[in-house]
């Protein structure tokens, strides 16, 4: 447990001694500060014209909530990549890990502290997000049940993103090939749900199963309002699962 | 202790170990030498746990790397061929962090530190990060790393390279007082480096050991007889037949290009004026008298080509 936290430490303050984390919290915040001032400006355009037009068929607050929760989920198909690529990839190449290696820990200690410090700093910058449901707040009357349960959605969305990404940067040395894997894994997780009508017979038994690992829908019903057992824990199998493999890729090499 | 046998790895079709097989001893400093893709580097990683062999047993102070490998890794320092260090970290937080994943309880961190700082020298640069370190520096670094839980065995993997001669003599001396406390396996492809530090040298080739022994041994093995060559100019077989008869001699025959080689005995110094007097006053007319080999760099030279 506190060689977890010591590696988790040692990360987290090395995200912020370099320029990277910086850069994170810094192209998270303009993005989304950019999507939610237009989100907003076409939410108040069309109220203003419905309004004119007699009040019928004016957006609702959710609609805009849901629609700044939607664009949360893309901007973290940019934003993951770039914090977990380097996790695995960096210390191969520059030989640091045969530091962790050589040290009287399991290969689970170091995945999870790696887990651990990239968990930290998506979850800060999830903290910091929250300025834009408050902001709604103090403007109009959102719901906040569903903004509490979509962030817990948006959570578990990350940890499982995080640990595939992590999974992809044990996998070689380089950190470039690793977000652009990562990137392409995230992507696929969120349209997997869509592409699943297409490249099978509808209804079929694919679909499903498609429709299942994609995370578009079990997200949805924490961006409803709803906390569900099933859907909380296929985010949390998911993140297990590829916090397994990576501990296995890890492994792999003491192997005979 | 360190018990290597029977090690063999692969690297796809390309065989790096072949039955490698040695032993240190407790407190002693064993070189282990071998040219550029010898197989040092994979021994070191197998013997870290870093890689695993394909075949062989390695144990570290009498535990299995692969079983046990929690209890090695305790008695474990490995100071790699390239220093794992984060640059991002200054030079007291990159020992700290080696020595808590190390499980040294935090009441002996601080003053373990103190001791580790003082002993490197590196108490002056102790809060300088540890990117902005000159090469010396960061070699420092790195094996304060591995000798802050105050391990058993530390296996160095060529800790001298790229610095300079007095650096060099810095980390010797370093390694000589590591003697008696820890077991030392020092990796080098230059002799030179070995021989004035280790109790005894293990020389490996493509992937096998090819001599185990005291710098002693290997010296008297190869240096024992000195080869040499006489080149006369005129009646060899008579010059052949005067110098059968001189004490100490052996393996004298009549070479290709028409001069005589010969062993002689290293304990027999006034042996080389002998052999210059009898072909001398034999009138055999002296042309050349030269060493052709045999210094342990061309001993080693010769094993690893």
């Amino acid at each position: 447990m506190n060689s977890i936290m010591t590696i988790a430490k040692r990360d987290f303050k090395s995200g912020f001694a370099t320029p990277k984390s910086g850069a994170v919290l810094f192209f998270f915040l303009l993005f989304m500060g950019l999507f939610f001032s237009s989100f907003v400006k076409t939410f108040i355009e069309f109220q203003t014209r419905a309004g004119m037009m007699g009040g019928g068929g004016a957006p609702t607050m959710e609609q805009l909530i849901k629609a700044m929760f939607y664009n949360l989920h893309f901007i973290l198909i940019l934003i993951v990549p770039a914090v977990t690529m380097g996790t695995f990839a960096e210390e191969q190449k520059s030989q640091t890990l045969r530091l962790l290696q050589t040290a009287p820990i399991k290969a689970y200690e170091i995945v999870l502290g790696k887990f651990a410090a990239a968990a930290g700093l998506m979850g800060f910058v999830l903290l910091l997000s929250i300025g834009y449901p408050l902001f709604l707040k103090a403007h109009g009357t959102p719901d906040m049940g569903v903004v509490m349960s979509s962030y817990l959605g948006l959570f578990l969305l990350i940890c499982a993103q995080i640990s595939l990404g992590i999974w992809i940067s044990s996998l070689t040395k380089n950190q470039f090939l690793a977000f652009i894997f990562t990137m392409f894994g995230l992507f696929m997780m969120l349209v997997l749900d869509f592409i699943s009508k297409a490249v099978t017979t509808a209804g079929g038994q694919i679909e499903s199963v498609l429709q299942y690992f994609g995370t578009t829908k079990h997200l949805d019903v924490f961006f409803k309002g709803l906390i569900t057992v099933g859907d909380s824990m296929f985010f949390v199998l998911f993140t297990a699962l590829f916090l397994f493999l990576t501990t296995v890729t890890l492994d792999s090499r003491r192997w005979k | 202790m360190i018990e290597v046998s029977g090690l063999s790895k692969s690297f796809g079709a390309n065989r790096v170990l072949d039955g490698v097989s040695f032993v240190v001893p407790k407190g002693t400093v064993v070189g282990f030498l071998g040219a550029n893709g010898a197989g040092k580097t994979t021994t070191m990683d197998i013997l870290c746990g870093c890689i695993g062999a394909d075949q062989g047993e390695v144990k570290i102070a009498g535990y299995d790397i692969t079983d046990q490998d929690l209890e090695a890794k305790r008695r474990l320092g490995y100071l790699p061929d390239v220093p794992p260090l984060y640059g991002e970290l200054t030079v007291l937080e990159s020992i700290q962090f080696s020595a808590e994943i190390n499980g040294l309880p935090s009441s002996k961190i601080k003053p373990r530190l103190a001791q580790v700082l003082e002993r490197l020298s590196l108490g002056e640069a102790r809060s300088k990060l540890v990117g902005n370190l000159s090469k010396g520096f960061r070699q420092r670094v790195a094996l304060a790393q591995a000798l802050v839980h105050d391990p058993e065995v530390l296996i160095l993997d060529e800790p001298t390279e790229g610095l300079d001669p007095h650096q060099i003599l810095q980390m010797r001396e370093l390694i000589k007082s590591l003697r008696g406390d820890h077991t030392v396996l020092l990796s080098s492809h230059i002799l030179s480096e070995i021989q004035n530090v280790a109790d005894s040298i293990i020389i490996i080739n493509r992937g096998k050991v090819v001599t185990h022994g005291t710098y002693e041994d290997l010296t008297s093995k190869f240096e024992g007889k000195k080869a040499y060559k006489v080149r006369v100019g005129n009646s060899y077989e008579n010059a052949l037949a005067a110098l059968r008869n001189l004490p100490d001699i052996s393996e004298l025959k009549l070479s290709d290009d028409r001069s005589i080689s010969f062993n002689l005995a290293s304990t027999n110094e006034v042996g080389l004026d002998k052999v210059a007097k009898a072909v001398v006053d034999g009138g055999f007319g002296l042309r050349e008298l030269s060493q052709t080999s045999k210094s342990l760099e061309d001993v080693f030279y010769q094993l690893t080509k």
